[in-house]
């Protein structure tokens, strides 16, 4: 039967835990959708490796804090600091040939970055499990009823903080507005003197410093540190579709939003039901308004 | 002052028209030989066999090469799918060469070096599954511009076809199963390809990809429901079979219980070689209608495409329906194939492969799909000949200790500089090929 809506239940508690558990499932979600929204905003590249960038950020995490016991800060120093280096490389190396190429081609050129990606990390890391990082307090208390775990807590604040650290920064500082200027109209933006080269190589360098950061959050919630993390690449789509692609402040909403549903879904529905409901709530909204909640829309000229 | 005749020019415009007979003689050869050494496999020496080979090929070529109309061609000579002396030359060859392979790998030869002889059947069949799906993949993606990623969950939808029809309902009549898949492919295909009416790029990829995720919840609910945890099992008494008052044909010998069950690398190839074949040709040819000009057209620029007077939404529509109906008929072919599809059998790395397939063919080129099919199953078995037997590379402890990592890393790196430095794939450099060569044959001008 494919409409057997089982195990439905009004008890308050399960509802409560359900929606605590979706809000910290959301947070996981608006980090990565950071992620896809700051080099789609600034390149327009649909970037379907940021996967597997979190899964390298997570395990460098295991790398730097737990195989070399750095301390925490100095540790997560390293961590972003590699992570930018290679965000340039990608840049540099890849992304800066396929400046105006078709649309499907770049998608694609992520899909290779992907798949190298995973191989050397499946050569360097062996496919064996690795326990998650615990490096953040791991206790938890009771809300009416439902468990808070601190780590959502967090990874909640990070989220936020992140959020209005870019918000700001595309506001206030000079490559932030470079950053804008080049997303509206690169070739204005060239030819009033900015470098879209440069500002598109501080796009990946902070997009993968934030997953870096999604990859240290997301190693303390998963179950396990293996190749099937990357999962969460394609999962947190829905959440950078109905916050729309290109607001910062709409992945925080999106995440929540998308997180809350699919937690709900699979509580009283099934856990096979958490993608097809995910899936189906963005594509209601692309729909019903493709920008999403507070995309830019473009106009398009024939 | 009148025209004075040049008796150079009334040459150039003499026209040249083979007879019927001399314009099909070169294929009705190539098509006759095979069977002719198939049929003397034992008594006829590899080598000797090798060499009539040769020579046939080189006949038929130069004789599909000589019959081509030259001079001024007519309108329908112009339109021919095979119109140049190398076109057609090309496809003599190509007729030649797919009815000779099975023969060749049954034969029991030894390459130099213990090059894998065996193995090499079972990939040349996956080849030619994969190469209909990543036609079709590539007519839709690449040919028509909508971007779909919902390849995967055309194959699941011909798996289940392929289960209700070819064996709840028949018991393993695959024949059956085929048309009923590609009906159900075109309609849920075109339902799926709703959104492209409203969306584009970006979104409509996302689009397909949760129709994705809808249809492989479909996929496991339909195997819980009827088949639970072992999965569709389309081999064994739901293998396909020839029916009996088939069994006149020649080369049907029915197995001793009077049946002839399809089965093995040999009976498989000359099951899947027709229908790859003739699907290629079918999407080859739909390419060159008025509604395959409407595909590019759309996909081009669609709002310029609606003022030529084409009607955008159908075009749309009718990309996804004839892609859908290709891939869920590949689905179907690739279940009994395989002989078993089980919850994990789709997911989205099978996506992810035929993309890489399409990229390294060669974009939006039919041909391509077959180049990047054909690469990407070859791969994985030259690399693991290379790895054990290849000099110097079989001392590299590095590489036999990380086979499969490997060739995905040499995947991904050939999409990165497939797409940064020869965006047009395997099939742009099988052109550059084909010019360098005909270039340097040309006869140099006076």
């Amino acid at each position: 039967m494919l409409l057997a809506f089982g195990n439905f239940t009004a008890d308050p508690s399960v509802n409560l835990q359900l929606l605590i558990g979706g809000l910290a499932l959301g947070a996981i979600y608006a980090v990565v959708a950071l992620g896809f929204v700051l080099v789609y905003k600034s390149t327009d590249v649909l970037n379907l490796a940021h996967g597997e960038f979190l899964m390298l950020g997570a395990y460098f995490a295991l790398t730097f804090l737990i195989s070399e016991n750095l301390n925490f800060f100095l540790g997560v120093f390293v961590l972003l600091l590699v992570m930018l280096v290679f965000g340039l490389l990608v840049h540099y190396g890849i992304m800066r040939r396929m400046v105006g190429q078709g649309f499907f081609a770049i998608v694609l050129i992520t899909l290779g970055i992907a798949t190298i990606i995973r191989a050397l990390l499946l050569i360097f890391y062996g496919p064996t499990e690795r326990a998650r990082l615990d490096l953040l307090p791991q206790g938890s208390f009771e809300v009416g009823g439902a468990t808070v775990r601190y780590v959502d807590l967090i990874i909640f604040g990070v989220v936020a903080a992140c959020v209005l650290l870019f918000f700001l920064f595309f506001k206030y500082t000079r490559l932030g507005l470079h950053m804008r200027a080049v997303a509206d109209d690169i070739e204005a933006a060239a030819a009033m003197g900015i470098d879209p080269d440069k500002v598109y190589a501080m796009t990946w360098a902070a997009a993968m410093v934030m997953a870096g950061i999604g990859g240290l959050l997301f190693g303390h919630v998963t179950g396990a540190i293996d190749r099937s993390i990357e999962a969460i690449g394609l999962r947190a789509f829905p959440a950078a579709v109905v916050g729309g692609l290109t607001s910062l402040g709409g992945s925080i909403v999106g995440g929540l939003v998308v997180g809350v549903i699919e937690q709900f879904a699979n509580g009283h529905l099934g856990t096979k039901w958490r993608e097809p409901v995910a899936f189906s709530v963005m594509f209601v909204v692309l729909l019903v308004r493709p920008t999403g909640l507070w995309g830019r829309k473009d106009l398009e000229r024939v | 002052m009148t025209a004075v005749e040049n008796p150079a020019s009334q040459q150039d415009s003499t026209t040249y028209r083979p007879s019927p007979v001399q314009r099909f003689l070169p294929f009705a050869i190539a098509a006759a030989v095979p069977f002719i050494l198939g049929s003397t496999t034992e008594n006829v020496n590899f080598w000797w066999k090798a060499l009539i080979t040769v020579v046939v090929l080189a006949v038929v070529a130069r004789m599909a090469w000589v019959w081509t109309p030259r001079g001024e061609l007519t309108h329908r000579e112009d339109m021919r799918l095979w119109r140049t002396p190398s076109d057609r030359s090309w496809a003599a060859v190509t007729t030649f060469g797919l009815l000779v392979l099975p023969f060749i790998l049954a034969s029991d030869f030894t390459p130099p070096m213990d090059f894998p002889w065996a193995t090499w059947f079972a990939v040349v069949n996956l080849v030619l599954i994969f190469a209909m799906g990543a036609a079709a993949f590539n007519l839709l993606v690449g040919y028509s511009g909508q971007i779909s990623l919902a390849h995967v969950a055309f194959l699941a939808l011909g798996s289940i076809v392929g289960g209700i029809v070819g064996v709840q309902w028949s018991g393993g009549n695959m024949w059956v199963a085929l048309p009923a898949a590609a009906l159900a492919g075109a309609v849920v295909g075109a339902i799926s390809g709703l959104p492209a009416l409203r969306l584009k790029h970006l979104y409509l990829l996302l689009a397909t990809f949760g129709f994705h995720f809808v249809m492989m919840l479909v996929w496991r609910e339909y195997l819980q429901e009827y088949f639970g945890f072992v999965g569709i099992r389309f081999k064994g008494e739901n293998s396909p079979r020839i029916a009996s008052w088939l069994h006149w044909l020649p080369g049907i010998d029915p197995d001793d219980n009077g049946e002839f069950i399809i089965t093995g690398q040999f009976r498989w190839y000359w099951v899947l070689m027709p229908i790859t074949v003739l699907s290629i040709l079918f999407m080859v040819n739909v390419v060159r209608t008025r509604e395959g000009r409407a595909f590019a057209a759309v996909r081009d620029r669609d709002v310029s495409a609606s003022l030529l007077g084409i009607n955008v939404a159908r075009s749309k529509l009718l990309a996804f329906a004839l892609s859908s109906a290709v891939v869920s008929m590949s689905g179907v072919l690739a279940s009994f194939y395989i002989g078993s599809r089980g919850e994990d059998s789709f997911n989205v790395q099978t996506v992810l492969n035929y993309a890489i397939i399409i990229v390294v063919g060669g974009f939006s080129s039919i041909q391509g799909a077959i180049f990047g099919s054909a690469f990407f199953w070859f791969l994985p078995e030259w690399f693991k000949w290379a790895r054990e037997e290849l000099w110097i590379v079989r001392d590299i402890d590095f590489l036999s200790d990380y086979p499969s990592e490997i060739d995905l890393a040499i995947k991904g790196f050939l999409v990165v500089i497939i797409l940064m430095f020869k965006p047009d794939g395997l099939a742009g450099l099988w052109k550059d090929v084909k010019g360098w060569i005909s270039r340097s044959l040309a006869r140099r001008g006076p």
